[in-house]
């Protein structure tokens, strides 16, 4: 197999009295999609902040390449690679959809902040750079005829490819996303799956955390079940589908087992 | 010692009564009120106008003055606030605009009861005297009695009243609130009249003890923006907490400090900063209100 | 083509600009005799300035109520430095900026992690403290303030004057104008140069959603501090320049009522354009003092007008023209 390109090493994360993450290991490995799935609050959202170091550790290491990664500011681990996106209600309201991508490139640059004030030609290389990038991104997501649209009109479907397409522009080894099929229909959520293997075949690795089970079972190559802050399993999709911890923590919370198949 | 202390709970009491006011408009429209001191002043003038200059009975006045105030608030919020609210989606329009109808109460005052210092006749006579340990005119004893009850009627009315509980479902979260079937525009415009009403008993209050000024309402709201700040934005306990942190520490600092010269306030202020700086969210408050 | 017609269309707009300020108000001030308005004029330039900074916390997401302090450090470090320790005005001027700008950062650092109504009370509270110290610090002379400040002398370089002693002009007020309004202009370049810089986009950015633009590898803490410093530094240097020109600086030059103005006068302006400040402080500034004729009526005029220009154009005087020009 491949060497693993992110290592998470007994995780941990409390908050006060609350155990949110329990000694979470796994790795992930080069250009592979990995989701991590689990019932409402099986803290996958905080195992997600963790890994792109927007909450600290309590204990345990992340590993990203060769460095730890675990605790630095959450600007530095996005420059080493690692890029999450968020929910579609984070996003640069009024700011044209071209606009955000442009200023998503900010990773790539090599001017320093003096340098963009100044206008040095080096800046200015740069930003012809980048503008060419953002228009290939957004080519590549097909969101081209919706550049100049200012972000808060957009359609729930589009704000998310938005989301992944600042993402991209940040050029990231491993891309993490948040529900990316949340609240989707049947058809979003297939032409969504389309979308993220797309950009896997980018060469870029992806790491998701997902609520439809549907879904998870269509795209991942691998995935990861938490529950109550521990991981249960580990597997293929058909290993996970057969494992009864599995199923009996999904079981176990009917209200989630309603939610996930009727969404 | 003891003189410390009581005087502390005496400033304390008016204090909490000033931050519930403010606190509870925040809670409920996300508006940090400017104008609250200018809404004390005018319920100190009104006050006045009523019992000191009308000779009627200081409870009439008072009633009046709650009521009076209770009217600003309710137009300011339907005429004002809600319709930039509904427009603007930052922050600081509700604050400018509140900032402007800190001006505006300002120059009515001026106008209707000028700029002159401004007393009443004293309610009572006579200074609770205990072994030379605690002294205390019995018109402030009075009127730290009736700030008291008002906190406590206010806590019971948000406990147990119908329109209690709704303004606490709609400061916990708008939306649900909406969606349980609040009035949220009627109730915003009730919670703001109340908060207006409470910054205008405690003018009426104090009018008989310190007199009023057209220049208190800056510093006022000041120190009730303070007071939110150290019991937590929107919380309304911690209003209460906030204003007797405050008036103690008032208390105790200006008999400590005293022989340092006027540094009290300095003292005060750069010590909320610093505990502000280490907790931003003050001692009860939610993150980011 | 489109572009560069914009681009001659902006330099035509800044040259008539340029000549009005520093050519043509001060003709009409010499024909005219009205040379009190030499003093209001630079008021108003350096009250723009100081809102000029307001602006820039603005622009990054932050209500700043605290620019009166800074605006007092200023005022007191030139103050100081010139009366006690015998500095010339050209060295303790930017020096006053500068200090600050230093004492910005030690305040940021901390509480810039603030947002909303939290950092917008925190400067507040900062207005407060600027005055308290003003009154309690042995060196500022408490209530008294510094007077007698002496006018600036003469900037030489290598032999060459520069700038003359303004003692020696026969209206040290037209050099004071002159000063301030060219001050000025540099300010509003270097505001409308960052806005439409990379680095006003990533304000922007952060003015919209911290936490995104922090995950597309943004160091928001960073630029956070140095915005903030080159706000203060805005607030520094108009508080210096006030207190020379005024010759006196006390605790009650800057207050909490100057911080709210400062304020006033970005939203008036409008919040979305560099040219906001100085618009706004200039209609502030100018329709306060039309006001006077009504008396007393003054400030409930001000106001109400304040409130109603609130009401009826939420997003500033300059968004006027703009939707105008949509429109079209």
């Amino acid at each position: 197999m491949k060497k693993p390109l992110l290592q998470v090493n007994h995780l941990t994360k409390k908050f006060g009295g609350l155990t949110a993450n329990h000694d979470i290991s796994f790795q992930v490995f080069e250009q592979e999609i990995l989701s991590v799935i689990g019932p409402n609050g099986a803290g996958k959202s905080t195992l997600f902040k963790l890994i792109s170091s927007f909450l600290r550790t309590t204990s345990g290491e992340i590993i990203f390449d060769g460095n730890k990664i675990s605790n630095l500011a959450p600007h530095i681990v996005a420059r080493m690679g690692i890029v999450r996106t968020f929910q579609e209600t984070t996003i640069f309201k009024n700011m044209t959809v071209r606009e955000s991508v442009v200023v998503a490139h900010h990773i790539r640059a090599k001017a320093n902040l003096f340098g963009y004030f100044l206008g040095t030609s080096t800046a200015r290389a740069e930003e012809k750079e980048f503008a060419r990038s953002a228009d290939e991104i957004l080519d590549f997501l097909q969101l081209s005829s919706l550049a100049n649209e200012v972000a808060s009109n957009l359609p729930q479907g589009h704000l998310r490819a938005l989301g992944i397409a600042i993402g991209l522009a940040s050029n990231p080894k491993i891309l993490l996303l948040d529900e990316p099929f949340a609240g989707m229909n049947h058809d979003e959520t297939m032409q969504m799956v389309e979308l993220v293997r797309k950009v896997r075949d980018r060469g870029v690795t992806i790491l998701l955390v997902e609520h439809d089970m549907a879904a998870v079972m269509r795209i991942s190559d691998r995935i990861i079940v938490l529950n109550f802050g521990e991981k249960i399993a580990e597997g293929t999709p058909a290993e996970i589908q057969e494992n009864e911890q599995v199923i009996e923590a999904y079981l176990g919370k009917e209200e989630d087992l309603v939610g996930l198949y009727t969404c | 010692m003891e003189q410390i202390l009581v005087n502390g709970a005496y400033l304390g009491a008016q204090y909490a009564l000033i931050a519930l006011g403010l606190t509870l408009i925040f809670a409920l429209m996300n508006v940090m009120n400017f104008a609250h001191g200018q809404m004390y002043v005018l319920g100190g003038f009104v006050t006045y106008t009523i019992y000191g200059q009308l000779g009627m009975p200081y409870a009439l006045a008072l009633f009046v003055t709650a009521i009076t105030l209770a009217v600003v608030g309710a137009v300011v919020e339907k005429f004002l606030f809600r319709p930039v609210i509904k427009r603007s989606q930052r922050d600081e329009s509700t604050m400018l605009l509140a900032a402007g109808l800190g001006f505006f109460l300002d120059a009515v005052i001026l106008l209707v009861f000028g700029e002159k210092q401004r007393g009443v006749p004293k309610l009572i006579n006579g200074v609770f005297n205990w072994d030379f340990r605690v002294i205390m005119p019995y018109d402030r004893i009075l009127i730290f009695a009736l700030a008291v009850a008002c906190i406590i009627g206010f806590m019971l009315f948000m406990q147990y009243s119908k329109t209690g509980r709704a303004l606490r479902a709609l400061a916990q979260d708008r939306d649900a609130a909406q969606l349980m079937g609040v009035d949220v525009d009627r109730y915003g415009m009730t919670g703001f009249a109340l908060g207006a009403m409470l910054a205008g008993i405690v003018g009426g209050l104090l009018v008989t003890i310190t007199g009023v000024n057209l220049g208190m309402g800056g510093p006022t709201s000041t120190k009730a923006f303070m007071m939110v700040m150290i019991g937590g934005a929107g919380v309304i306990p911690g209003a209460i907490f906030g204003g007797l942190i405050l008036g103690f520490m008032e208390s105790i600092l200006l008999s400590t400090l005293a022989s340092y010269g006027d540094i009290t306030y300095l003292v005060i202020f750069v010590s909320l900063m610093i505990f502000l700086a280490i907790r931003p969210n003050g001692l009860m408050g939610k993150p980011w209100g | 083509m489109g572009l560069i017609i914009m681009q001659n269309k902006k330099i035509l707009f800044t040259a008539l600009f340029l000549i009005f300020v520093l050519v043509i108000i001060p003709s009409l001030i010499v024909m005219t005799s009205r040379w009190d308005l030499y003093y209001t004029l630079s008021s108003v330039a350096l009250l723009a300035i100081a809102s000029a900074g307001v602006w820039l916390t603005f622009y990054i997401g932050r209500i700043n109520i605290g620019q009166g302090a800074f605006a007092l450090v200023g005022g007191y470090v030139t103050a100081i430095l010139i009366t006690k320790a015998g500095f010339s005005f050209w060295l303790a001027l930017p020096f006053s900026g500068l200090f600050a700008a230093f004492i910005s950062v030690l305040i940021g650092l901390p509480i810039l992690r603030l947002r909303g109504v939290y950092f917008a009370m925190i400067t507040l509270v900062l207005t407060e403290v600027g005055r308290l110290s003003a009154l309690a610090l042995p060196i500022t002379n408490g209530a008294k303030g510094i007077s007698n400040i002496p006018l600036p002398g003469e900037l030489s370089f290598a032999g060459i004057t520069i700038i003359p002693d303004f003692a020696s002009f026969e209206n040290p007020r037209m050099a004071f104008y002159y000063l301030a309004s060219v001050l000025m202009i540099l300010c509003f370049a270097t505001l409308y140069r960052l806005s439409n810089s990379r680095l006003g986009h990533l304000c922007r950015s952060m003015q919209q959603n911290e936490e995104l633009t922090s995950s597309i590898g943004v160091n928001i803490a960073a630029i956070r501090i140095i915005i903030f410093a080159l706000s203060s530094f805005m607030g520094g240097i108009g508080g210096s320049i006030f207190a020379v020109m005024s010759q006196s600086i006390y605790p009650s030059s800057f207050q909490v009522a100057d911080s709210i103005n400062f304020m006033l006068n970005c939203f008036l302006g409008g919040l979305g354009y560099v040219f906001g400040p100085m618009l706004g402080t200039v209609v502030l500034y100018f329709g306060w003092d039309l006001l006077f004729q009504t008396g007393k009526y003054q400030m409930l005029i001000y106001s109400s007008l304040l409130i109603i220009s609130m009401l009826v154009l939420p997003n500033g005087l300059l968004s006027i023209r703009l939707s105008g020009r949509k429109k079209s």
